[in-house]
């Protein structure tokens, strides 16, 4: 029996590490987080006390917690990247960075992971920083609670919020992010989950992904960007849930989606774009159940577009509903409630017995020349949309609703969830 | 009278020579958007620009959105009057494509991944491709690069 225990004991004690923890703070013994890091051993833990540090750039090689204690402030003195990561396994919690350099060649961050396994960057501020969190070649890190606000007046100055490069299974979640070129964006991103993040006054978009497949995006609110949201060259995608609001300008999108494959977007809501859905060369595309609300067009689909399906989505107040600039249509728009509705339902199965046309003639029009928009709401349109409505010689005539509803689907929303 | 028909006739001129320029128009960073992938131009060390005889700009934010419109033949590659890129070196300035040196590296970040970069100097573009690791290309071997 007492062997036993001795091998028990002299196992734990193998296995347990000697994790220590180095605290540094002004009246401390280790005056600078420098100095800690490299005292510290694998495993061991960091705490940092308030107070202004301004320690230049600080590379982290080994697997180490870096924990501050209310917000201390590491600064950058608008020269240097902040924290440099090479080593898996590290974790940034509870830190104030401001004021990183700023490079045109270099993306300086307060944050730079490369090649970082299971890296942990929670619960921190970042103010005036060029890049906030870059990660480069990063696998299985996770991106949370962080507040994300830069503010420089011209686009090309600052760099994005949260940018991931070539990662694999990250999550960014419940973020803020404002006042950066991009909020968050993915290049080459795969298997990731981007969940309940804050986007907004970005220069450009608040959400930006290329290359990036098999990505899931959920519960986002994406408001007042430059342009929107942009995601092209991907395939496989998920975006459920999410707000796209406020993206007003000539050049603005709610969601912007290029060469895009077998996503899959439903239950996200589009309020007060200019254009809320832009799809150019995207093919298989389930939208369904979403709801455009108050936007200048709400769907614009180029004529390269093909398999999208767009059904139960609700179109509410939108001065167009769709847009299209060729009469091909290989797309399929069924059993939507468009509140320009005008049939009749009479065997009174919610559903209207006559199609509706969402694409009007002026909008063609429009497509082909944008300043004739002058014109809309004039009583000459007026006629011409109801001739074309009649005899419809422009707009496509597939391009219709066979089964409009003749509920709003909005309401139904909470039963059916 | 005579004031009248003279500001007239000089509107005209202005107007009618500006409807009819072939030059180019600077790329203006965070405003102008990508005619082919729609994205506002950002990074001040790429960029490319097509002008047609008749006077039409075509912009762009990466020689990848660049070659890619210029092979699609949407308009004759005869009909372009001037074709231009940014050169790396010196922000947002348009030099002629045709006789660039051109770098080919997959170390080199561009808007959309064209792993190209433009120079106007030869010297400039040896110190880069040396610290990319690249390969030299001419015009003639750029515009295959993607297809």
């Amino acid at each position: 029996m007492i062997r036993v225990v001795i091998f028990v004991a002299v196992f734990l004690f193998s296995v347990c590490t000697f994790a220590r923890t180095w605290v540094v703070a002004k009246n401390s013994s280790v005056k600078s987080i420098k100095s800690a890091i490299e005292l510290a051993a694998k495993g061991d833990t960091i705490r940092i006390m308030k107070g202004i540090y301004k320690e230049g750039n600080m590379v982290i090689q080994k697997s180490i917690v870096v924990i501050g204690i209310d917000y201390p402030v590491l600064d950058g003195e608008n020269k240097y990247e902040i924290f440099t990561i090479a080593a898996n396994d590290v974790s940034i919690i509870g830190l104030r960075m401001i004021n990183t350099g700023v490079g045109s060649i270099n993306d300086i961050s307060a944050i730079s992971a490369i090649e970082a396994k299971r890296l942990r960057v929670l619960n921190n501020q970042f103010e005036n920083t060029f890049f906030g969190i870059h990660l480069a070649n990063c696998l299985g890190s996770v991106v949370e609670d962080n507040v994300l606000h830069s503010n420089a007046e011209v686009e090309h100055q600052i760099g994005n919020g949260i940018h991931a490069w070539k990662c694999d299974s990250i999550i960014v979640r419940n973020n803020k992010v404002s006042g950066h070129r991009d909020g968050i964006y993915f290049e080459f991103v795969t298997n990731s989950l981007v969940e309940k993040n804050l986007s907004h006054h970005n220069m450009r978009y608040g959400l930006h992904f290329m290359f990036s497949h098999n990505d899931e995006y959920r519960s986002n609110i994406f408001q007042n960007n430059g342009a929107g949201v942009a995601v092209m060259y991907t395939k496989k995608v998920k975006m459920i849930s999410n707000r796209f609001e406020d993206n007003w300008g000539a050049s603005s999108y709610g969601l912007l989606l290029k060469d895009i494959g077998d996503a899959d977007i439903q239950l996200n809501h589009f309020v007060k774009n200019t254009v809320a859905v832009y799809m150019e060369g995207s093919s298989r595309c389930h939208f369904t159940q979403n709801v455009f609300s108050g936007n200048g067009w709400a769907v614009k689909m180029q004529a390269n577009c093909d398999e999208n399906v767009y059904s139960k989505n609700s179109f509410l107040s939108n001065t167009f509903d769709m847009a299209t600039n060729g009469s091909l249509v290989l797309n399929i728009v069924d059993a939507n409630y468009w509140d320009k509705y005008e049939g009749y339902d009479l065997d009174k199965d919610r559903v209207g017995d006559v199609p509706y046309h969402p694409v009007s003639l002026y909008s063609m029009v429009v497509e082909k020349m944008p300043s004739a928009v002058m014109l809309w709401r004039s009583f000459l349109v007026y006629m011409l949309d109801r001739t074309e409505k009649v005899v419809p010689s422009v707009t496509p005539e597939n391009l219709k609703d066979m089964h409009p509803a003749m509920r709003n689907y909005d309401c139904d929303f909470g039963k059916k969830i | 009278m005579k004031i009248l028909i003279s500001v007239f006739s000089a509107s005209l001129l202005i107007l009618s020579t500006s409807a009819c320029s072939t030059d180019p128009e600077p790329l203006i960073y965070g405003t102008d958007v990508c005619h082919f992938c729609k994205m506002t131009l950002m990074d001040k060390k790429f960029g490319a620009e097509l002008v047609t005889k008749k006077g039409k700009v075509y912009k762009f934010d990466d020689m990848n959105c660049f070659l890619k419109f210029y092979n699609s033949g949407f308009e004759n590659t005869e009909e372009y009057h001037h074709k231009l890129v940014v050169d790396f070196a010196s922000e947002g300035k348009l030099i002629d494509a045709t006789h660039a040196f051109y770098i080919k590296s997959s170390a080199i970040r561009s808007p959309m991944d064209g792993q190209v970069a433009a120079f106007e100097l030869k010297a400039n573009s040896d110190r880069y491709k040396n610290e990319w690791k690249g390969i030299y290309l001419a015009w003639g071997e750029v515009i295959t690069q993607y297809k």
